[in-house]
C-alpha cells in the first residue's frame, strides 16, 4: 500500500499506455488441428459369442485373453487421463480469454468519450497503485514468447473472440475423444467380465466333469 | 468413474450380450460421465452466482456518490454506483441464462439414462451395475 502513491502524480497518455499493456496481456495460443485420438486408437472389439470368441486362433487360455485386454485398458484409461488433463488446461483458459475481453469491451464502451476512468492495478501481488487512463483507440496485446503487438480495438476484439471459439472448438473435440474412450474402456470392460466369468464356468465344469468320472469308475 | 457394467452375481446362465445391448451400456457410461461434469459446472456456476448475488447486497449499503472499484479483467476500475450495480445485473442475468440452459441438459440426460438405466435392468437384471460407487 505504501508504494500506491508513487504512480499517483504525472500519469500521461504514455503510462496508460503502459497500462493498457499490462491489463491487456493474453497469450495468443495457436490452436493446433488436433491430431484427433480417434483415428490413432484401436477400437475395442466387442464379442457377442464368449464360447466362439475363446475358439478363434491366438485365444488359447483366458488368462491370455483376459492379459491382452488388460493391457489395452491400461493404454485407454492413459490416454483417458491425459485427455483429461488437456480438458481441464482448456477449461482453465476460457476464463483467462473472458476476463481479457471484458476489458477490451469495457474500452470500447469509452472509446470516442472524453471519459477516462481511474483504476486500481497491481503492482505486484498484493500491492495496487492508482492510474488514469484515458479513452484510447489502441491496446497492446501480449501474444506469448515475449512478443506484445499492437491492436486497435476492435481488431482485439476480434482476435479475442477468435481465440475464444477456438478454445471451445478444441475442448469439444477433446471431450468428443473422451467420450469415445469410455465407449471402447466400457465395451473392453464387459468383454472382459464375460471372458473371466466365461472361464470360471468353464473350470467348474471341467471339475465336476472329472469328478462324476472319479465316481463312475 | 460410476457405473462400470459389470456382473457381479453368481455365475448363473450365461448371459447373452447383444451388440445392441453393449451400444446402451456404452451409452449409459457416457451420459452418466457428460451428467457429472454438467453437475459440477452447475455447482461452480451456482457458486459464481452467489458470489454476484452477495456483491450486489453489500451495494446497496454504499451512498450514491461513492466509487465502486470494479473489477474487470485483471484490474479494478472505479465505476459510479449506478454503472456497478449495472454491470452486476448483467452478469447475473447472463450467469442465469447459462445455469438455465445448464438445468435443462442436465435434467434431459437424466431424463434419457433413467430410460435406458430400467431398459439394461430389465435384460440383465442382477448382473449389472448401473449405480453410481459412493
Amino acid at each position: 500500500m505504501a508504494e500506491s502513491s508513487k504512480k499517483e502524480n504525472g500519469v500521461s497518455s504514455d503510462k496508460s499506455q503502459e497500462e493498457e499493456k499490462a491489463k491487456s496481456k493474453e497469450e495468443k495460443t495457436e490452436e493446433l488441428p488436433d491430431t484427433s485420438y480417434r483415428a490413432n486408437l484401436p477400437k475395442a472389439i466387442f464379442v457377442e459369442d464368449v464360447d466362439k470368441f475363446m475358439q478363434e486362433p491366438g485365444n488359447s487360455s483366458a488368462e491370455q485373453v483376459l492379459r491382452r485386454f488388460d493391457e489395452l485398458h491400461t493404454k485407454y484409461k492413459f490416454m483417458e487421463s491425459n485427455l483429461l488433463e488437456k480438458k481441464r488446461r482448456l477449461r482453465n483458459r476460457l476464463p483467462d480469454i473472458q476476463k481479457t475481453l471484458n476489458m477490451i469491451k469495457y474500452l470500447k464502451s469509452i472509446q470516442g468519450s472524453d471519459k477516462s476512468f481511474t483504476t486500481h492495478y497491481q503492482l505486484s501481488g498484493g500491492v495496487h497503485g492508482t492510474a488514469e487512463v484515458p479513452p484510447t483507440d489502441i491496446v497492446y496485446l501480449w501474444l506469448g514468447a515475449n512478443v506484445m503487438l499492437e491492436y486497435p480495438i476492435d481488431e482485439a476484439m476480434e482476435l479475442l473472440t477468435n481465440n475464444l471459439d477456438n478454445a471451445v472448438k478444441s475442448l469439444n473435440g477433446v471431450e468428443e475423444d473422451l467420450e469415445y474412450i469410455t465407449e471402447q474402456c466400457t465395451t473392453l470392460e464387459v468383454a472382459m467380465t464375460r471372458v473371466y466369468n466365461w472361464d470360471v464356468k468353464e473350470r467348474r465344469e471341467k471339475k465336476l466333469a472329472s469328478l462324476q468320472q472319479q465316481l463312475q469308475q | 468413474m460410476a457405473a462400470i457394467p459389470k456382473g457381479k452375481g453368481e455365475i448363473g446362465k450365461d448371459m447373452v450380450v447383444l451388440f445392441e445391448d453393449q451400444q446402451k451400456i456404452n451409452l449409459f457410461a457416457k451420459k452418466n460421465s457428460l451428467l457429472n461434469d454438467i453437475k459440477d459446472q452447475i455447482t461452480e456456476k451456482e457458486r459464481i452466482f452467489k458470489n454476484v448475488e452477495d456483491a450486489a447486497d453489500e451495494l446497496i449499503l454504499f451512498d450514491d456518490d461513492q466509487m465502486v472499484p470494479y473489477e474487470i479483467g485483471e484490474v479494478f476500475v472505479l465505476l459510479s454506483l449506478e454503472e456497478a450495480q449495472q454491470k452486476l445485473e448483467d452478469y447475473k442475468l447472463e450467469l442465469q441464462k447459462e445455469l438455465d440452459k445448464l438445468k435443462e441438459q442436465a435434467s434431459s440426460i437424466e431424463e434419457l439414462l433413467s430410460k435406458v438405466k430400467s431398459q439394461l435392468y430389465a435384460k440383465f437384471g442382477d448382473n449389472i451395475n448401473l449405480e453410481a460407487d459412493s
